[in-house]
């Protein structure tokens, strides 16, 4: 019975496809759909999708007319909404000159899928599955030397119960252009699998924050793949609370001499949360450099991961590579597990990583205690100060307090079940 | 009435501080021995002793820090035994440590973490918590006093302050706790001169009579600032001379070795 329903994702897809011509990238990407990751591949070991193969679950075809429950946060902030993976135009803003929207078409598609096929993220399954059964692929462009000063707020919901959601999104910031962007994944349980492509052309910028805040019967399995070309920044935060299942898996390429890229993160777990943080930075030219700072709490029986990969290719000398991970476990039962690998080729570079795991740091417990504040007041005090730090490190000033709020959130749950 | 001043009296006769027979073990090796020490109000007590006399256990063993519970003996803070109190407890009815190394707290906010501090204190003593407007008054005047300037008090605690900065965060802690028994473990390592001075000063302008200060030193030279009533000599884990301030400067001319094999 078992190889039976192991199957039926695998015939969902095809037959989501089977509408499509031969030629389609969505008939190449479903032909790669063969089975879920194996625990056996070093990438899945630690988070592992066995369980997905024992679900009916089926790609959602998109409701264009579903009511959507997010609101936004900020006051004129430029929003695009994604209902079910497909875009909603309706429930969009009017974008500011200098950005806009756009359906890919099949060569543009087949061009982004190209691109994921050409990175290592060519297995992840959401490459595959996503590049099937996606609505569209849907571009973001800022135009040439465009400082975009409204927020952008990219909202994705929707998501039935036994359905897989699979927004794509492909972003590109042309020379000299900025803007800061805030995702968020607010999906009903689902399966769901986004599709990130980034660009950032000569001296581009972008701010990145992601929060995956998905209900706590969901799988999230995202994927971004990242270029960066000279000159150009990309400064991203990721927050994952949301999901029983939430992988966010990002592969950066510094393509062009002299680009910066910050890949930060927080995961705050609870019950039988499992959270990943996946993270590959390819230094391919000499110069750049690139940081990464993770953060885990952790409470129940849940379980934090952080995979974090930085290549550095024989002709990138004078690279900087930063990184540290460190997580606190809350509970007897949680666990995280911590696993930098570096692979460096040039001889002249600065790299340097660190992991820890444990529980609050016991000098600073008894600093907080000899000054008369009780144990459970100093761990709190603690806990909230291990991520405003990281938080205050990563995001700019104007939405620091947002990011705080919609961590403590999560905090205050953890907290209060275990301190 | 008249028994309450009966007793009231009792309490002022009786020590600040009184440390009897103290022995406590750290892995398994004998660190405290049977120390025993009395302070009574308005009194300044400097403990000197060599490395590894057991000086920052000691301050460790009386601010509560887990891991250093005594074997024997018992300590008393107005009569009152310490025994069976966490730090945070200690803290509140009023025993004070300031650290030889003051923890760095990234993210935590100086001033937010004063005003915990001081109004568990209060809450404590039964006092009113201070509001954020009255609390932020009082801390900006007494740090001017500390030479601790406001932008100070905005960085997380410690964090990148230099070694004379945090021992003057320490005393203004201090200062804003009005603790009856202050520990000063080390306060003069890592101060160069002027800082010393600084540090001292605020040290000195909480003297009074009715609270008392305990100076744990290596060096005579922060007691040319802080000028003790008595002077005590810690050797092996237990006292083995005390005196007036004179001690100090046998020590500053003869070394420890001298009074250790005399003793």
């Amino acid at each position: 019975m078992l190889h039976n329903v192991k199957d039926n994702y695998i015939i969902s897809v095809k037959d989501h496809v089977s509408q499509f011509e031969e030629k389609s990238f969505r008939k190449l990407a479903s032909n790669d759909f063969k089975s879920w990751p194996s625990p056996r591949e070093e990438t899945w070991r630690l988070s592992r999708l066995g369980f997905l193969s024992r679900k009916e679950i089926t790609p959602i075809k998109p409701n264009l007319k579903k009511q959507i429950s997010s609101v936004s946060k900020f006051k004129g902030s430029k929003i695009i909404r994604f209902v079910d993976g497909a875009l909603r135009e309706d429930l969009s803003s009017k974008l500011p000159q200098g950005a806009s929207l756009k359906i890919l078409g099949e060569k543009d598609s087949l061009r982004c899928f190209h691109k994921f096929k050409d990175s290592n993220l060519k297995n992840h399954p959401s490459t595959n599955v996503s590049f099937s059964c996606t609505p569209s692929i849907v571009k973001l462009t800022i135009e040439k030397d465009v400082k975009i000063k409204d927020l952008f707020e990219i909202i994705y919901e929707g998501g039935d119960d036994y359905t897989s959601v699979h927004p794509a999104l492909y972003i590109e910031l042309k020379d000299n252009s900025i803007i800061t962007i805030i995702e968020r994944f607010n999906h009903l349980s689902s399966l769901i699998m986004p599709l990130q492509l980034v660009e950032l052309k000569k001296n581009a910028s972008i701010n990145s924050l992601k929060i995956f805040n998905d209900n706590q019967q969901s799988y999230n399995l995202s994927a971004n793949c990242t270029f960066l070309s000279e000159k150009s920044n990309y400064n991203s935060f990721s927050l994952i609370k949301g999901g029983l299942f939430t992988r966010s898996e990002t592969h950066a390429y510094l393509k062009g001499e002299n680009c910066n890229l910050n890949l930060n993160g927080v995961y705050l777990s609870c019950k039988n949360q499992h959270h990943d943080l996946t993270t590959a930075i390819y230094h391919d030219v000499p110069n750049c450099t690139s940081k990464q700072i993770v953060r885990g709490v952790l409470g129940g029986k849940s379980t934090g991961v952080f995979q974090g990969k930085v290549r550095v290719a024989p002709d990138a000398q004078k690279t900087d590579g930063q990184q540290m991970s460190r997580a606190i476990l809350l509970s007897e039962n949680a666990i995280a597990n911590a696993k930098p690998e570096l692979e460096i080729y040039a001889d002249d570079v600065i790299c340097a990583h660190g992991a820890t795991v444990g529980e609050i740091d016991d000098d600073q417990l008894f600093y907080l205690k000899s000054r008369g504040i009780s144990e459970k007041k100093a761990k709190q005090i603690l806990i909230r100060a291990f991520l405003k730090d990281i938080i205050n490190e990563s995001v700019e000033e104007s939405i620091q307090n947002y990011v705080f709020e919609e961590a403590e959130l999560a905090l205050s749950e953890i907290i209060s079940k275990e301190i | 009435m008249g028994n309450l001043n009966y007793l009231t009296n009792i309490g002022r006769k009786m020590p600040l501080l009184e440390i009897k027979n103290a022995k406590l073990k750290l892995d398994n090796k004998d660190i405290l021995k049977g120390l025993s020490l009395s302070v009574n109000r308005g009194e300044v007590h400097a403990i000197m002793g060599p490395n590894g006399s057991g000086k920052s256990t000691l301050s460790y063993m009386l601010a509560g820090r887990d891991g250093y519970e005594l074997a024997s003996g018992e300590v008393f803070l107005e009569g009152q035994s310490l025994s069976d109190m966490e730090a945070d407890e200690r803290a509140r009815s009023g025993l004070f440590l300031a650290f030889q190394y003051p923890v760095e707290l990234p993210g935590v906010g100086g001033m937010s973490f004063l005003r915990e501090a001081v109004n568990s204190r209060r809450k404590f003593l039964g006092e009113e918590e201070l509001d954020h407007l009255a609390f932020v008054k009082e801390a900006r005047k007494v740090a001017s006093k500390m030479f601790v300037k406001d932008e100070m008090l905005k960085r997380a605690v410690n964090v990148g302050f230099s070694g004379g900065e945090k021992k003057r965060f320490e005393i203004l802690q201090m200062a804003m706790l009005k603790p009856k028994v202050s520990i000063l473990d080390e306060t003069d390592s890592g101060l160069d001169v002027d800082a010393l001075k600084i540090v001292s000063d605020g040290v000195n302008a909480q003297r009074n009579d009715e609270n008392a200060i305990v100076v744990i030193t290596h060096y005579q030279r922060l007691l040319d600032y802080i000028v003790p009533d008595f002077v005590h000599i810690l050797s092996d884990g237990n006292i083995i001379k005390s005196g007036g301030p004179e001690l100090a400067l046998e020590v500053e001319k003869n070394g420890y070795a001298g009074l250790i094999n005399a003793a």
